[in-house]
């Protein structure tokens, strides 16, 4: 699963939501990709999950590239846990995606079965997505 | 590449929103500008440019009419929304008949190669040279019954006379390796599935130690 090797904090803020993705917002590795649409914090046993999704769909001749990092911790509080006495304790480790954001991409010969698997993986993924292709960025 | 004609408007309200009145009415703002002369702005036909650029790449040159006065131009960016798609802004550099332009060029792939391969482009643009007016649409590299370790470099695309690589000729265009197997596929990232990983270490400890 995907973690940072070493933090300045422990601890953050939550990340902004607000806006579109900067940069990321094409294909360029692969063929196929998979876009955001919405925003949303995504974490590594997400990215992981979809990761593991599209490779037991193409079981093999392909190749899958993450374009996003869980590089910032979110807490959480246990529960039932009165309000004050500090900040929780780290939980998750997510990716702070704006819409527009290529997430994954997959090189894979075959289109339907490239398709489905990324399908599979936009199932595992907490916000609406959708297909993109690398010649799909013409307008 | 064939010059296209293009009818533009030339601009007199500038900030967002003008440039959303723009593009409410069917049009593209734009900015022209090149040797040495003051920048001009502009309004492009949305759905003719988008055409251009959809059926000549984007390095098509136009024949801009502005104002009963005809430039030649080059699309040097093209600004897109991220989400919807639209062109949201051009820029434009003026160019003359006879000069040399710095050019980003696609690569595409032709051909299969052999069964049990993986192709991976790593570069999908070359960078050269050329005479504005002879830029090429595409290199094309084939890959046609290439064997499983061979890599294609960007000195060996065959480039059209009169044009000259700005890209590292040792650049990796084509890289065929042998495809991953099932085993290869399921394996992890970085820790096996189901384990847990250990927890970053903390930069400033005594930072760290404070905020628990």
């Amino acid at each position: 699963m995907l973690i940072p090797r070493k933090v300045r904090h422990r601890k953050q803020h939550h990340p902004k939501r607000g806006g579109a993705a900067k940069g990321g917002t094409r294909v360029t590795f692969g063929e196929f990709g998979i876009q955001a649409l919405t925003p949303a914090y995504v974490t590594n046993r997400q990215i992981e999950s979809a990761r593991i999704a599209i490779n037991r769909h193409i079981r093999r001749g392909g190749k899958v590239w993450i374009n996003i990092f869980p590089d910032r911790p979110l807490t959480k509080k246990p529960a039932e846990t009165r309000m004050g006495s500090g900040k929780g304790s780290p939980e998750h480790w997510i990716a702070n995606v704006k819409p527009g954001r290529v997430m994954f991409e997959l090189s894979f010969p075959n289109e339907a079965v490239a398709r489905e698997a990324l399908t599979r993986a936009i199932h595992k993924l907490p916000m609406k997505c959708r297909i993109v292709t690398r010649e799909g960025g013409d307008f | 590449m064939s010059e296209v004609r293009l009818a533009a408007e030339p601009r007199t309200q500038f900030g967002k929103g003008a440039a959303r009145r723009t593009r409410r009415d069917g049009k593209i703002p734009a900015v022209l500008y090149g040797h040495g002369s003051d920048p001009k702005h502009l309004a492009l036909p949305a759905i003719e440019f988008a055409r251009v650029v959809r059926e000549n790449g984007q390095n098509a040159i136009l024949r801009l009419d502005i104002d009963n006065k005809s430039e030649l131009a080059l699309t040097k960016t093209v600004t897109t929304h991220p989400i919807k798609n639209y062109i949201e802004h051009v820029d434009l550099l003026l160019v003359q008949r006879g000069e040399k332009v710095t050019v980003d060029v696609p690569v595409v792939l032709t051909g299969e190669a052999q069964p049990g391969t993986l192709i991976t482009q790593d570069a999908t643009v070359l960078s050269v040279e050329v005479e504005a007016l002879h830029i090429p649409e595409q290199f094309e590299v084939s890959v046609q019954d290439v064997e499983a370790g061979t890599q294609i470099l960007a000195s060996d695309v065959t480039l059209p006379p009169g044009s000259e690589l700005l890209t590292d000729p040792e650049t990796l265009i084509v890289a065929v390796n042998q495809a991953p197997t099932a085993e290869d596929m399921e394996a992890g990232v970085d820790v096996p599935e189901g384990t847990e990983p250990p927890a970053p270490a903390v930069e400033d400890e005594a930072e760290g130690q404070s905020e628990s």
